[in-house]
């Protein structure tokens, strides 16, 4: 049974992530059965949705999901309306109101654009979960500006233990760079004038990526909303880690490899040079 | 969903592997699918896409060397049987195993001469770019049917390295037209990156540019190391605009999408956002939850 589902999360580790979506509805179709396990661990990019009453955008997920409606953290409503659709309890909808403004002002700061929601949900044994979601998405003005997107999903559970909170992060980031270009002219990309020699070109360049992470830590717990600045910080911190390790570790290694497919450098005549270099050692130690 | 609709989505599942880990996405296919007789023969018309489209290589019965298996060596069967491919550079085809990727069954094979002595040049100097920029790559040169001025270099380089999560391929493919005097050119490159995630290089590149008209006049011996050198020429060209691009992506674009730190170059002082008013009406129910 477990074999199946780590099949399924292999092959999403190997195709595509631009892809990720359409190949999560096929498997879905071809394994019913499995469809809440691989919904449960396949992130997915986030969906726009407008909250009727505010006018606001929120973004959808499995977590403010109740059948096909999706509750919006604004005004609470579900849309489709759904008159006894799940909600936090009334004191658990306080912090995630309160949770919801203040992730609003780290979007702003950190991502100057795009789209937040919290939703808060309680647990059984008394603790509270959540979800912090941000999407920011780069829509060029004209083809040859880059366009891309950013979709960030926190998964937490909150446990209180007396002054202090355990607190169990699952974040992942999914992100997507789309650089294109055209060319007229040798060696002069932007130049309008061909130089005669009737070059043309068309690239584009597609970068793609999306990884998990998870941290557990305490906090100290002063009131209810030290949860917030709590998993704040968390949230930070881990959105830090992961936007750095993407760039210089995942960019930077698939650059690296490009440039192990493909020397720059004349290989025969390194080579040649190096041999040189080896036979003049060679004579002067005689 | 039908048994029909699984095979294709198995199928579309394989066109999307990353290099050399067609096996690997087959393997999850199969626990997926369940039900390995349909999908042996189903998702054949798929791994013959995937290998002709990716540029597979397979060592040539009875030489030294690689070829790649693409469309330009493709031989139809006239009798609706098994396709052959060619081998231009041993003048033998064979017959290709999609699945185990082994060439078989070498025969002979009679080539237009006209052709052969430019194709042959041609060849070299391709051999010869592709020692000079490519630690471990292929190269095969094929004339076109019954011309003798068309010609189609194929070149592929891959690297693969699971123990260390990652493998790459680049392809590509310059059409060189010596009656119009033109050469096409596609570059496509593919890296994937998976330790602990799944990060994906897809590029695409296509090139086109006009031959000096003295090179027409060249015999092949003379002409075809100054093709090769505009296409060496060219690659450089794209790998440099390529760096440029990540050095974009990484100054600019992804900074456009999230900044490191904000603008205050300041971690968020996260009690100054939260506001004193809010936390003072959350505090006045002690506990968040619970029965308080």
């Amino acid at each position: 049974m477990t074999d199946l589902l780590d099949s399924m999360l292999d092959l999403m580790r190997r195709l595509p992530p631009t892809n990720v979506d359409a190949n999560v509805s096929a498997l879905v179709q071809i394994c019913p059965d499995y469809a809440d396990d691989l919904l449960g661990s396949v992130d997915q990019p986030l969906r726009l949705l407008t909250d009727r009453a505010t006018g606001k955008e929120y973004l959808a997920c499995d977590y403010n999901r109740d059948g096909e409606c999706y509750r919006s953290p604004w005004s609470n409503e579900y849309d489709p309306p759904l008159e006894d659709g799940t909600t936090p309890s009334p004191k658990l909808r306080k912090l995630e109101i309160a949770a919801n403004e203040a992730f609003d002002t780290y979007r702003e700061m950190y991502f100057e654009g795009g789209v937040s929601s919290v939703f808060l949900w309680d647990l059984d044994d008394g603790g509270f979960a959540g979800v912090v979601l941000m999407k920011k998405v780069l829509t060029p003005s004209s083809p040859t500006e880059p366009s891309g997107s950013w979709d960030s999903i926190h998964v937490f559970e909150a446990s209180e233990r007396g002054r202090t909170a355990h607190y169990k992060l699952t974040s992942t980031i999914m992100l997507q760079l789309v650089t294109r270009r055209s060319g007229n002219g040798s060696g002069n990309e932007k130049g309008k004038e061909a130089d005669g020699d009737g070059r043309s070109s068309e690239s584009e360049v597609n970068l793609s990526g999306s990884m998990t992470r998870q941290i557990e830590q305490d906090a100290p717990l002063s009131d209810a909303t030290a949860h917030i600045a709590n998993t704040g910080r968390l949230v930070e911190e881990q959105e830090i880690k992961m936007r750095n390790l993407l760039q210089d570790v995942y960019f930077g290694k698939t650059r690296d490899v490009v440039g192990a497919l493909r020397s720059m450098e004349d290989l025969e005549r390194a080579k040649r040079q190096r041999d040189l270099q080896r036979e003049l050692v060679g004579l002067m130690r005689k | 969903m039908n048994a029909e609709d699984r095979i294709a989505a198995a199928s579309n599942f394989l066109l999307q592997s990353p290099p050399g880990e067609i096996n690997d996405v087959l393997n999850d296919v199969r626990d997926i699918i369940q039900n390995d007789d349909a999908l042996q023969s189903g998702i054949l018309p798929a791994l013959k896409e995937y290998n002709l489209a990716q540029f597979t290589t397979v060592d040539v019965p009875g030489c030294d060397h690689q070829v790649i298996v693409s469309e330009a060596g493709r031989i139809k069967s006239l009798d609706g049987g098994e396709d052959r491919f060619f081998d231009p550079r041993s003048k033998s085809t064979f017959v290709f195993d999609h699945l185990r990727l082994e060439a078989s069954d070498p025969q002979p094979h009679e080539v237009d001469m006209d052709a052969e002595s430019y194709r042959s040049s041609l060849e070299s100097s391709t051999l010869a770019y592709l020692a000079a920029h490519f630690e471990e790559g292929v190269a095969s040169v094929f004339s076109t049917p019954d011309s003798t001025k068309r010609y189609i270099i194929q070149v592929v380089a891959n690297k693969y390295n699971p123990q260390n999560f990652w493998s790459g391929r680049w392809r590509s493919e310059y059409i060189v037209d010596l009656g119009e005097n033109k050469v096409e050119g596609k570059v496509l490159v593919n890296v994937h990156y998976y330790e602990q995630g799944n990060v994906q290089l897809s590029t695409t590149h296509t090139v086109s540019f006009t031959l000096p008209p003295s090179i027409a006049q060249l015999q092949p011996a003379q002409a075809t190391p100054k093709i090769l050198a505009l296409i060496e020429a060219e690659e450089a060209q794209y790998q440099a605009s390529l760096n440029d691009a990540y050095h974009e992506m990484g100054e600019k674009t992804y900074k456009n999408l999230r900044r490191a730190l904000p603008i205050t170059k300041q971690k968020i002082d996260w009690d100054k956002v939260l506001g004193y008013k809010l936390g003072a009406e959350l505090t006045a129910s002690k506990g968040v939850f619970g029965g308080s």
